[in-house]
């Protein structure tokens, strides 16, 4: 089973997600996908945080914040996979060395597209920015554009799609396991 | 009137074209503050709103004065109510002035919808 959850930050997304994981895992192997390449001391204090809400749920965690397929050279595609997140994952896809890689969304969608159809079980987080009142300049455009576009992919890809407001779950498709 | 709103990019108009079988001719898109109702569905409402505002127009009271013209319309419309309060006093404006149209329209439609990455949500 493949499940994607978005909503706006810091409404428990990624918490209900590693339960979602695990449950999917049914005892078996988990991988946590992540994404963020750290900058700064606060990128470097956000995954000690997550690393640490995750410590003693056995995910093994794969370092992929680029290249999303390559992260499963040497994993087994039966296991339950958390990637967290697509934010991140198209953040340095399209921004690295200084330039604006505008095919970033297309390839990310090819990326995701390709690790869905290999992977048996994925939880998938993204995070909703699209409903502010924000006019952006053009390149601010081009990744929400981009971001949106892998997002309604991977509702599509998904057999359950969900938001998270406030830790509370609205589903839109399929249903989450018990 | 059915209204259709969602976040940016979020599939709006591609909802509606499949499930109103529409074609692109029958969609018009605002930029400014000319509405063709004579299309079965006008979307981008929002730059419609944005365009009354920097006019010093009252977008709701448009709407109110002709019924008629809308009554059997397909209303899009991109949800911009969240997020920090613009500084901009022209982006507040636009802000309230959207929401306050959103809301009468809702009030009024036999149906409204709200599309999440592509995916609908009933709200009437």
């Amino acid at each position: 089973m493949k499940i994607f959850l978005s909503g706006g930050a810091k409404n428990g997304k990624s918490a209900l997600a590693q339960e979602l994981a695990v449950r999917l895992a049914a005892g078996g192997k988990r991988y946590y996908v992540a994404t963020m390449i750290p900058v700064d001391e606060e990128d470097r204090l956000r995954i000690r945080r997550h690393v640490a809400d995750r410590e003693g749920l056995g995910f093994e965690t794969l370092e992929q914040g680029r290249d999303l397929p390559a992260c499963l050279e040497l994993a087994d595609p039966a296991a339950a996979f958390l990637l967290d997140s697509l934010t991140a994952l198209m953040m340095n896809e399209m921004f690295h060395d200084g330039q604006v890689d505008r095919e970033a969304g297309e390839r990310c969608i090819r990326d995701l597209t390709a690790f869905l159809n290999t992977v048996e079980n994925a939880v998938v987080v993204s995070d909703s920015i699209y409903s502010d009142a924000g006019r952006y300049d053009e390149i601010t455009e081009l990744y929400r554009r981009a971001l949106a576009a892998l997002d309604c992919a991977a509702a599509e890809l998904c057999d359950t799609a969900a938001e998270l407001t406030a830790g509370q779950i609205t589903i839109y498709k399929g249903e989450l396991p018990q | 009137m059915i209204l259709i709103i969602g976040g940016a990019y979020q599939g709006k108009r591609a909802f509606a074209r499949e499930t109103f079988s529409l074609t692109e001719d029958d969609i018009f898109t605002c930029t400014d503050r000319g509405i063709d109702f004579g299309c079965r569905c006008v979307d981008r409402l929002e730059e419609y709103v944005f365009a009354c505002v920097q006019d010093g127009i009252d977008p709701l009271a448009v709407f109110e004065a002709d019924h008629a013209a809308w009554a059997d319309s397909i209303l899009i419309c991109r949800d911009i109510s969240c997020g920090v309060v613009p500084l901009s006093a022209q982006e507040r404006a636009w802000r309230n002035e959207t929401g306050r149209l959103c809301q009468y329209l809702a009030a009024r439609a036999d149906r409204v919808s709200r599309l999440f990455c592509g995916l609908e949500q009933r709200l009437k």
